[in-house]
């Protein structure tokens, strides 16, 4: 499955490292970055973070 | 490039009781600068910068030092250094996500029916008559009431909680060293009576309410310590009801400043939603939130040393004309506010309060038509967090 992060919604909160960190993480120059295709084993952190998400920017397609 | 010297900043006498955050004073500095000077560290006037503020890794919360500030001990101190809002780093990160599912947006939805009919039975109470007082009334019982939704208590509970919520209050304002044997009663109340909660649903099966799913995470103590699992209860009521029942008065203060914008909002319901964020941009009971430098670090040219305490001012930053067009307008999409504060600590329970407030305003404006102030409301100081004390209003009643 894939996350998208809409990044016109995002607002850099960062509750979804904090949520996920294995998928969701800040770069050096303060950029968000997380990882695309997760297995299903990852679903639920996936989810987690896309239910945290204050700005409600994350989703997860199958 | 040139530093800029903190000498050179405007000034913001915070201090002084008829301080107000939506005063020229403030409008004034804003122009001039993104920074002035208080008698207590720095505050913080544009959208962009609070923003970049409140996301900073440099800094922390900074309200963990305000009962030390006040040379105030006790229960209530205690809790305050313990709870999340004033937790750092990974320690900060592990309670939120065990507290995360609680407040699920999931959650909230099968909710809002619930929040829909309080919101009418409390209406009914005075719709015929064509006033009543807005506070003691409608925001109040709602706001506590929704707790008591929430954490699934007696509704009859309500008036209890609130007292308690108002008592621990008086230790964020002014006079927290006179008041502080009241405050820690209160706190001493408050946990007796979560404790109690708490050892009732343990005994219950195990079910996907707010409680419940904080005990799920208490199971194995290491994640979640029975001390702990206290602490986030009481935060949810005493960080969920006075904000909620102060939020909602500033709304109504708003629209009643704004009667279009309540005719609107009657027509069209589904503008009840962006209501709520137009609401907490231009008039945040939050006014601003409290950081600390945890090292020396530079803004705009300016260095900040490390321990300075920072003022962001949601209030300012959401009126910042850089950004928004002036006015108050529930049809105009406009960029987030800072209502919720941002970043590590972005308020957990927004999913709940954008919910409850929502359904609330849809329907007041569905019901109470034409509202007016019915002489003096009296508010609390246009500062820290903010709201009306007393709300009189009157307004076309409902045919009998
Ligand atoms: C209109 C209503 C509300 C407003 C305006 C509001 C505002 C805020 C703000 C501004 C913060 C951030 C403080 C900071 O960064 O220094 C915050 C944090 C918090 N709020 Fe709310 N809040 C509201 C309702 C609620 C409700 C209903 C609950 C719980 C049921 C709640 C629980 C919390 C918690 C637990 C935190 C701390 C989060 C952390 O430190 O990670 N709030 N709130
Ligand atoms: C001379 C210094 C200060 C002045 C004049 C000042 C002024 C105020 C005022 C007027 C309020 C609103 C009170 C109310 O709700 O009635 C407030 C709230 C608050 N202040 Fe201060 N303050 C000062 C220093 C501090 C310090 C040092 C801290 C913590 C490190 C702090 C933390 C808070 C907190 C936590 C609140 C509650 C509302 C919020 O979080 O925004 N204050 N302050
Ligand atoms: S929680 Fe949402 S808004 Fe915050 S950084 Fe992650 S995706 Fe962006």
């Amino acid at each position: 499955m894939k996350i998208c992060v809409d990044l016109v919604r995002c607002q850099l909160h960062g509750q979804c490292a904090i949520a996920a960190p294995k998928l969701f993480s800040f770069g050096e120059d303060g950029k968000l970055q997380w990882v695309e295709q997760v297995d299903e084993s990852a679903r639920r952190e996936a989810e987690e973070a896309a239910d945290v998400c204050p700005e409600q920017a994350i989703t997860i397609e199958d | 490039m040139s530093e800029t010297a903190v000498a050179e900043l405007p000034f913001l006498n915070l201090s002084d009781p008829s301080f107000s955050i939506r005063s020229q004073a403030v409008r004034e500095a804003r122009d001039q600068s993104w920074c002035a000077r208080t008698p207590y560290g720095l505050a913080v006037l544009r959208y962009e910068e609070v923003g970049k503020l409140l996301r900073d890794p440099r800094l922390r919360q900074g309200s963990y030092a305000w009962p030390a500030h006040n040379q105030a001990t006790g229960r209530f101190a205690e809790w305050w250094l313990a709870m999340l809002l004033n937790r750092i780093g990974e320690d900060h990160a592990r309670l939120r996500r065990l507290a995360n599912p609680a407040f699920s947006p999931k959650l909230i939805g099968a909710l809002k029916p619930k929040f829909e009919a309080l919101a009418h039975e409390l209406i009914d109470g005075f719709a015929k008559r064509g006033t009543c007082d807005f506070m003691a009334e409608f925001s109040e019982p709602y706001a506590t009431r929704v707790i008591c939704i929430l954490l699934e208590l007696d509704q009859s509970e309500w008036r209890n909680l609130a007292d308690i919520a108002g008592e621990m209050g008086l230790a964020l304002g002014v006079t927290y060293k006179q008041d502080v044997a009241r405050v820690n009663a209160a706190t001493d109340r408050l946990y007796n009576y979560v404790q109690r909660v708490i050892a009732e649903r343990r005994k219950r099966p195990p079910a996907d309410d707010f409680v419940s799913l904080l005990l799920q995470a208490n199971e194995n103590k290491d994640t979640l310590s029975d001390q702990e699992l206290d602490d986030m209860v009481v935060l949810a009521v005493f960080g969920g009801i006075d904000t909620t029942r102060n939020q909602l008065g500033l709304a109504l203060g708003m629209f009643i400043d704004n009667p279009a914008q309540w005719q609107l909002l009657a027509e069209q319901p589904e503008l009840a939603r962006p209501a709520v964020e137009e609401v907490m941009r231009t008039r945040p009971t939050t006014t601003w939130v409290t950081r600390e430098t945890m090292e020396d670090i530079t803004v705009n040219d300016l260095p900040i040393k490390k321990g300075t305490t920072l003022h962001l001012f949601a209030e300012s930053a959401g009126t910042d004309p850089a950004v928004f067009t002036p006015g108050f307008d529930i049809s105009v999409k406009r960029m987030p506010h800072f209502g919720f504060g941002g970043g590590t600590h972005h308020c957990l329970g927004h999913f709940i309060a954008r919910g409850d407030m929502t359904e609330a305003l849809r329907i007041l404006a569905q019901r109470i038509r034409n509202p007016r102030y019915d002489g003096a409301a009296t508010w609390l100081p246009d500062s820290g967090n903010t709201g009306a004390v007393k709300l009189p209003i009157i307004f076309d009643p409902e045919p009998t």
